[in-house]
């Protein structure tokens, strides 16, 4: 297939045959799947599926051993890390990795000036453009702050401001709600719709079921380095090969046990009389 | 920096030399700061630049060009080319190891020099030098050159650049992805950075009149300056004048008073430095208020 027609399409990336190799491990093999421009995916998988390594190939700090991520008519990985962001791509660490000296609004003002559009900002263009984010993502209070200072919900909402300081088409987001409570969980994902609202198509990787259903337009399940399913929330959540990857084979076997044991039990109350007990 | 501009006045050369020296370091110091300060790798090899200012002026007096401005501008275009040529291998190393292979540089360029005829090899070769009532020109032109690299220092810590520095020290994969070519930025870094202390040496080279390789690249040219450096305030745009000032000045004073045990002395307060002063004297009395941040410092030193 061609870039044309996947921009016809309204396909912002194409994941193709991705596989990662580590050593002797395959970490990711032969996983494909398209991400609609505008969407959000969500990416989920048991813990070890290949999640963040998928991430860091789209976002080229890998190179994958065989396939390739594309986007628009790149080959992410003929670009050096630092021209991706220059492409539309920016991501957020799962381990946030804020520069500890610098202030909140110089962290954000940082890729305000080596983004995409960076070239045409002025230092003081830059310090703007991050105090914008900064107050979109609920962060202007603590601006001037060290960014070694902030808490660990506003950690991640800076890695969003960050990321979102190079204006891009594609973002990719790491766990930025873990270890959030239920409060922060909500507002993170208002914040999320709102991005997206704005034009910005997000994958989102996340451990809580509940965020990833409410947010996704299509979910993708890693299992193992490989995709396992693919599809509208609800359907790929009750799929048995996901819950299989999530609650083991044991526990489906219950549960089959468990449906024999209750079938053959409301059998038994049917074949009994009414008046057996008086 | 301008009381400074007073100092020839006084008519004693003994004075003008010893500040005139403080000023080389403080040039040197802040070429330091550039990289070890604010890009976060600490180089070992400064005194390599120094020299190849200073042979750039030596080689231009050979040619019976004596004119302290063409020796300056041959020293940044020397030192920036050199720079790019080591920097790219080098800068691809971290931590102990790149300042190993900084250190080297200084060592190698000197047996270079040592073993070069053209240059004089060991035995040195006289610069040309005028003497009082013009010496103080090399004075002034020693201002100008700290001048600049603290100028220099204090737009770069303002510009787009200098954020793209303290990015690469915080964190270099963070800054690759907002879009910070780390090579390019590091190789810029101590380009600037070489031709602060490559201008120092192109005007020590005249004034001092002549020069050979333990000159030229000398253990104390080499280590002054980053003692300065983290004396003064590591990352800082006063913290290396303030460093040079007080360490040179305080060198010179246990010269003239304990001139048999003086290097004792300088070793112990280089050593105490380090250990008390970690971050330096601008970080303890300036921006984050006192003895609390000066008591961190001591448990969480970070390069």
């Amino acid at each position: 297939m061609t870039a044309q027609t996947a921009s016809a399409s309204g396909v912002a990336l194409r994941i193709q045959n991705v596989g990662m190799r580590f050593g002797g491990l395959w970490a990711l093999s032969d996983v494909t799947f398209d991400v609609e421009r505008g969407s959000v995916l969500g990416l989920i998988g048991p813990n070890g599926s290949g999640k963040t390594t998928l991430m860091n190939v789209i976002s080229g700090v890998y190179r994958p051993t065989t396939g390739a991520v594309r986007f628009a008519s790149r080959r992410i990985a003929d670009v050096p890390t630092h021209e991706v962001c220059q492409l539309g791509i920016a991501r957020t660490f799962q381990i946030v990795k804020p520069f500890a000296s610098l202030t909140v609004r110089e962290n954000v003002a940082v890729g305000a000036m080596y983004g995409r559009y960076g070239a045409k900002r002025s230092t003081r263009a830059s310090f703007e453009r991050a105090q914008e984010l900064l107050e979109i993502v609920g962060l202007a209070r603590v601006a001037d702050r060290a960014a070694s200072d902030l808490t660990i919900p506003d950690r991640k909402r800076l890695e969003v401001a960050k990321a979102l300081a190079l204006d891009p088409d594609v973002l990719l987001l790491d766990e930025v709600m873990a270890g959030l409570n239920a409060t922060e969980v909500d507002e993170a994902l208002e914040l999320l719709r709102d991005v997206n609202r704005r034009g910005v198509t997000l994958i989102v990787v996340e451990h809580l079921m509940k965020a990833i259903v409410s947010i996704s337009t299509t979910i993708v399940v890693l299992a193992e380095g490989k995709k396992i399913a693919q599809g509208a929330p609800a359907d790929v959540l009750a799929s048995p090969q996901v819950i299989e990857a999530y609650l083991g084979s044991r526990w489906v076997k219950r549960q089959e046990q468990l449906k024999i044991i209750e079938a053959e039990r409301a059998d038994a109350a049917r074949v009994q009389p009414p008046d057996a007990h008086a | 920096m301008a009381l400074l501009l007073l100092v020839p006045l006084g008519h004693n050369g003994y004075i003008e030399i010893v500040f005139r020296n403080i000023l080389m370091y403080a040039a040197m110091a802040y070429g330091w700061n550039l990289i070890g300060g604010y890009t976060g790798y600490v180089s070992f090899g400064q005194v390599a630049f120094f020299g190849i200012g200073a042979y750039c002026s030596a080689v231009l007096s050979a040619h019976n060009i004596d004119n302290l401005f063409a020796d300056v501008a041959l020293a940044c275009v020397v030192t920036a080319l050199f720079a790019v040529v080591v920097g790219l291998p080098v800068l691809r190393l971290k931590g102990h190891y790149f300042a190993i292979a900084t250190l080297g540089i200084g060592l190698a360029l000197s047996d270079i020099v040592a073993n070069l005829d053209v240059l004089g090899a060991s035995s040195g070769l006289a610069v040309h030098h005028v003497d009082e009532p013009h010496f103080y020109v090399y004075y002034y032109a020693m201002w100008l050159v700290a001048l600049g690299s603290m100028l220099g220092t204090y737009f770069i810590a303002r510009s787009k650049l200098g954020f793209a520095f303290v990015a690469i020290r915080e964190n270099e994969e963070a800054a690759a992805v907002l879009g910070i070519s780390a090579t390019r930025y590091k190789v810029i870094a101590w380009a600037i950075s070489g031709m602060m202390a490559g201008s120092a040496g192109a005007v020590f080279a005249p004034a001092n009149g002549f020069l050979d390789p333990s000159i030229a690249f000398s253990a104390d040219s080499n280590i002054f300056p980053i003692v300065m450096g983290i004396l003064g305030g590591v990352g800082t745009v006063a913290g290396p004048f303030i460093g040079a000032l007080i360490l040179a000045g305080a060198n010179e004073l246990l010269q003239k008073y304990f001139i048999k045990i003086h290097t004792l002395f300088f070793g112990a307060m280089i050593v105490l430095v380090v250990l008390l002063l970690s971050r330096g004297l601008v970080w303890l009395f300036g921006l984050k208020g006192g003895a609390r941040t000066w008591l961190k410092s001591l448990t969480a030193y970070k390069a």
